[in-house]
């Protein structure tokens, strides 16, 4: 048999790609879905989600009642239109942020090893020097870690909906749930994998990733709440003026994109939606004709409306009323898509950088491994399936 | 024919340090090669450099005729390697093993059931296909390893060190195997500090130390090329003076270190050019001369004592 026959045909560069990545899927599943370990793990998170949502329920339920019927003993005005969609909304929120808290977790322990685990047992070596590429086991790598939390994220989407059953939240609102959720599922892999390419040692590598994403989570609102806090009150800002921190810190911060998923679904200004206005650098909120929404940095005037200034009662009270204690009945349940599409734009363009970083890492040091390989002669006189010999 | 591995001048330097000293190597196809010297000699960098993990830092590496560094996927698909430290997917079972790197080949799915059964029938593990890989042993794992080389019908089988760690009967049977795929006409380029266990089994072999090759060639030649210059050992009855002093005189023959008499036994020890025909026309004028010989022989030159002479150093203390 001369070599070319036993190379096999060459395929086009996508196919090869695709191949590589399932067959190091197949392979990863194949040892990961083994026994009984995954099916436990799945059915405990379950059961925790489950569990989760009942608590707020049992939590929440009985005070939505009593709000529902007796109004709020805090504000003394709004009576609740509906106590079930209070209860929906604590679930959702509850979820969101659990969720959120578990993938941060669980990504990166899928992913923070799974290049470098093959380093430290020897097996790497023999992985690159096949003909396969390096983008292909990056990627392949990559989807099998994603792919038990992808599965996790997706059993639980049942549990999610319960919230419909409550009302509270719409489908609207839970597509954007899990778009942040699969969103920093993803991207927090990503981080784990990067580190796993670029780190020698497993133990360091996941150091690392779970402090770049404490880091991009935590790290970031404390930055900007820090910057903030000089620029509010520096000497020269005029009065009424709102100054923050720049913006573009809290786009990669998957808890402020979740924060504002949450927020859409306050049936009252709450605590998600106070966060939410303070992090966009507005006053708590801007009210007009009846409606309020977190408004864009803007000149300190709502105060200053005078009382007769806008039109009808209801409005004027509540203007009133927030100017003295921002606490006011939302009325209108307000959407603002503000963080988590930057978010999710910004978590997808850092995660592919970091995937190609990886592909980089892998491919040995100074030999060239171009994704589409035009066809070289072979250097010498005769073409290389004419040297070896049958 | 051209040759199946060709590298010319072929340079690999670490942070300053050079592990490979200019090697030209050449490797006809059939052969099998054994690349030998002490560790840190530049084996393992040669061999790395051959299976496209590592590019040369000087110099030209042709496998097949295909330049390592301009095509290294084509490369790949030519040879099997096995690295010197290597580990096993121990989750898995033996012929998923197999059948992994048979997809990472591409071997198409039609052929894998079949090559997977030939391969463990090769290597002697048919009767573990469903085991994990995990349960078999380290000479098991070895063979398993090297089964897993050849999942894509290579040319060329670059195996650095295939039979370290492993105890003699193992040895021998990773030996066995060579043979036989050296039968099926695969190239093989193997490395080993350990000098009989390639005399054995190479065509051919290469002496490198420091990063250099020292002597490459047919393995015959390279003992007859360092036989011409042996040490001699001759055992004496007569006078060990007269002796010395007739050896002095004659062509050829270096330096004579005369032992202590033992019962009238006086052992010379003398390093001599010349080959088996010389030196039995030594032996023959030395008896015409008179000298009483109880004991004429060539200190054993294995292929361990031309290592020592090559490199002028015991194999495992150099580093």
């Amino acid at each position: 048999m001369t070599s070319v026959a036993v190379a096999p045909p060459r395929r086009s560069a996508l196919r090869e790609f695709t191949s590589s990545v399932s067959t190091i899927m197949a392979k990863e599943l194949r040892s990961r879905f083994r026994g009984r370990r995954a099916f436990g793990v799945l059915t405990l998170y379950l059961a925790v989600l489950a569990a989760i949502a009942y608590g707020a329920y049992v939590v929440v339920g009985p005070d939505a009642r009593n709000q529902a019927a007796l109004g709020n003993p805090f504000d003394g005005s709004g009576n609740l239109p509906n106590a079930s969609a209070t209860v929906g909304q604590a679930i959702f929120a509850l979820l969101s942020v659990f969720q959120l808290l578990l993938a941060s977790l669980i990504a990166p322990a899928f992913t923070a090893g799974a290049i470098s685990l093959e380093r430290e047992k020897q097996t790497l070596d023999m992985l690159v020097s096949t003909p396969m590429r390096p983008g292909g086991i990056v990627v392949g790598k990559l989807l099998s870690a994603l792919a038990f939390v992808v599965l996790m994220i997706v059993a639980a989407i049942p549990i999610s909906a319960l919230v419909l059953m409550y009302g509270g939240a719409k489908v609207d609102d839970i597509l954007r749930q899990q778009v942040v959720l699969f969103t920093s599922a993803i991207g927090f892999g990503v981080i784990g994998l990067f580190y796993s390419a670029l780190i020698k040692r497993t133990q360091t590598a996941t150091v690392l990733t779970y402090t770049t994403i404490l880091v991009l989570t935590l790290g970031s609102l404390l930055v900007w709440r820090f910057w903030t806090a000089t620029v509010e009150n520096a000497p020269g800002a005029g009065i009424g003026e709102v100054r923050t921190a720049p913006e573009l810190l809290l786009y990669p911060n998957p808890a402020v994109a979740m924060i504002e998923v949450v927020a859409n679904t306050e049936l009252e200004y709450g605590d998600f939606s106070d966060a939410l206005t303070r992090l966009r650098g507005g006053l708590p909120l801007t009210c007009d004709g009846g409606v309020c929404f977190p408004s864009e940095p803007q000149p300190f005037e709502v105060p200053f409306v005078p009382q007769g200034g806008l039109e009808g009662d209801a409005v004027n009270t509540r203007i009133g009323q927030f100017a003295v204690a921002p606490q006011p009945n939302r009325g209108l349940i307000i959407v603002s898509d503000h963080f988590w599409p930057r978010f999710t734009i910004s978590f997808w363009a850092l995660s592919i950088l970091l995937v190609l970083v990886s592909m980089r890492l892998l491919a040995p040091a100074g030999l060239r491994l171009p994704f589409r390989r035009r066809p070289r002669p072979p250097v010498g006189a005769e073409p290389a399936a004419d040297e070896v010999p049958a | 024919m051209a040759p199946i591995i060709e590298t010319r001048g072929l340079v690999k330097r670490y942070d300053g340090e050079l592990a490979v000293a200019g090697i030209d190597l050449v490797v006809e196809a059939g052969e099998i090669y054994g690349l030998v010297g002490p560790n840190g000699a530049g084996k393992t960098t040669t061999m790395r450099i051959m299976a496209t993990l590592l590019a040369p830092t000087a110099g030209e590496a042709l496998v097949c005729g295909i330049d390592v560094t301009a095509d290294p996927v084509a490369v790949r698909r030519r040879i099997g390697f096995m690295p010197d430290f290597y580990g096993v997917y121990d989750d898995l079972r033996v012929w998923e093993y197999l059948d992994f790197f048979g997809r990472c080949y591409g071997v198409q799915p039609s052929r894998r059931a079949a090559m997977i059964g030939e391969l463990l029938e090769i290597v002697g593990l048919a009767d573990r296909r469903d085991a994990y890989v995990s349960a078999l042993s380290r000479g098991m794992q070895q063979r398993l390893c090297l089964a897993h080389t050849l999942v894509h019908d290579p040319d060329l089988l670059i195996l650095d060190e295939p039979a370290s760690g492993l105890d003699p009967r193992a040895r021998v049977e990773v030996r066995e195997i060579l043979r036989a795929l050296s039968g099926m006409g695969k190239t093989i380029l193997v490395s080993s500090h350990i000098l009989p266990e390639l005399g054995e089994l190479c065509t051919s072999i290469g002496i490198i130390d420091h990063g250099r090759m020292l002597r490459s060639g047919r393995i015959e030649e390279i003992e007859r090329s360092l036989r011409a210059s042996s040490l001699l050992r001759i055992d004496l009855l007569s006078d060990p003076r007269a002796a010395t002093a007739w050896l002095a005189s004659r062509s050829g023959v270096g330096d004579v270190i005369e032992g202590e008499p033992i019962g009238g036994l006086t052992r010379l020890e003398l390093p001599f050019d010349g080959d088996a025909t010389e030196q039995a026309e030594l032996l023959r004028a030395m008896l015409e001369a008179g000298h009483v010989v109880a004991g004429f022989s060539q200190a054993t030159s294995d292929l361990e004592e031309i290592f020592l002479q090559v490199t002028g150093q015991p194999a495992e203390d150099a580093a």
